[in-house]
């Protein structure tokens, strides 16, 4: 039963200290291997596993941490202290935002807000256009090809994202290499 | 009463589909969260969505869980938010589990791998094609200064590695300036 509330305890830290991607990084490895959880090894494996993987990376680590240590318990407890600050901060977050959300100022402060999120999408899509159409320096070609008709079955013919990304799973495996 | 609880769990079964998706950080739940809740059902605008993927981005927690927090609350309160969390979360809980199990036959496998690189090759289209349509969500603002305040906000995060929360606030300090501006626009026009 400790274990389990130290997982929890443990995923709750790396919940409210982490602003989402890689910066969680340092932290979960810490945690795990002081706990002795995991080895750093295994943190690397499961960091590159939770990133290949839907979800994202820290509920994934709070999975994959907490069956090794304590079973499904375990994962439910590391899942829920990562996303206590959704049920605590975000939740109060939620009714401010509501209740103000039609005022002037609210408004104003809005609209010059969502461009520079815009702005901040942006530089994912660059980011992920670098690291994924690219391996050991060289451009890989099966990607772009596969990308390039992605965007094409999403802008002009409208697919859902789901049938898209089954698309390119198979796709990935007939023509793809391992990397 | 009764009504309420049915449009939460429609909530739990919608998050609950689209958490199987879940790639690039979540990012490509923002862009299914465009295509049915902004262009078919019409339920909130690209600017609503925009204001939830500003707010849950900076807030701490992971994004996804914000995002599906902050929606599911505006749609039918505090019951909505917690069962639009648990649906998103319930499919990277069951995959992680399998392969937390299948651990070395999942990294060892050659088949997996080729799978994921084809995933990853569409991850940037998906959310290219979300952000190309909430680019056209309408804007109050001039057109040059929507575009600058965009370039800034991709320039920070991705040249100078500035922390997302940063960025949103730099958005908000940008935003008093345009309140005041807004403000003192009115009061002359009186």
């Amino acid at each position: 039963m400790t274990t389990v509330l130290q997982l929890f305890w443990s995923f709750l830290q790396i919940g409210f200290t982490s602003f989402g991607g890689l910066s969680m990084i340092p932290l979960i490895n810490s945690e795990m291997v002081g706990h002795g959880w995991m080895t750093s090894t295994e943190v690397s494996d499961i960091v590159a596993i939770a990133e290949m993987t839907p979800g994202p990376l820290g509920l994934n680590c709070a999975t994959f941490a907490g069956i090794r240590v304590a079973g499904i318990l375990g994962a439910l407890a590391a899942n829920l202290g990562m996303l206590t600050p959704t049920f605590t901060v975000c939740a109060a977050a939620a009714v401010f935002f509501e209740r103000f959300k039609k005022s002037r100022v609210m408004g104003d402060i809005m609209t010059a807000v969502r461009p520079v999120c815009i702005g901040l999408i942006w530089a994912v899509i660059i980011d992920l256009c670098l690291t994924n159409y690219t391996a050991g320096g060289s451009v890989q070609w099966a990607g772009v090809l596969i990308g390039l008709g992605g965007a094409y079955l999403l802008l002009r013919r409208q697919w859902s994202v789901p049938r898209v990304i089954c698309l390119a799973a198979a796709l990935g495996m007939i023509f793809c290499k391992a990397g | 009463m009764r009504e309420k609880l049915r449009s939460a769990l429609s909530l739990y079964l919608y998050f609950f589909k689209i958490g199987w998706f879940t790639f690039g950080g979540g990012w490509s739940i923002v862009a299914q969260m465009q295509t049915d809740f902004v262009e078919r059902e019409k339920r909130i605008d690209g600017q609503e969505l925009l204001d939830i993927v500003s707010v849950g981005r900076s807030l701490p927690g992971t994004m996804i869980g914000n995002v599906a927090y902050l929606f599911g609350y505006h749609m039918c309160g505090v019951a909505g938010g917690v069962l639009a969390v648990l649906g998103i979360i319930t499919p990277p809980l069951v995959i992680l589990s399998i392969v937390t199990v299948f651990y070395r036959a999942f990294r060892d496998s050659a088949l997996v791998a080729r799978a994921l690189v084809g995933v990853r090759a569409v991850v940037a289209p998906v959310i290219l094609s979300a952000v190309w349509k909430l680019m056209k969500a309408g804007t109050a603002l001039p057109k040059i200064a929507f575009a600058g305040l965009m370039v800034l906000g991709c320039a920070m995060s991705y040249i100078f590695k500035v922390s997302s929360v940063l960025v949103v606030l730099c958005g908000v300090a940008a935003g008093g300036v345009y309140w005041l501006l807004q403000r003192r626009k009115g009061e002359s026009g009186k």
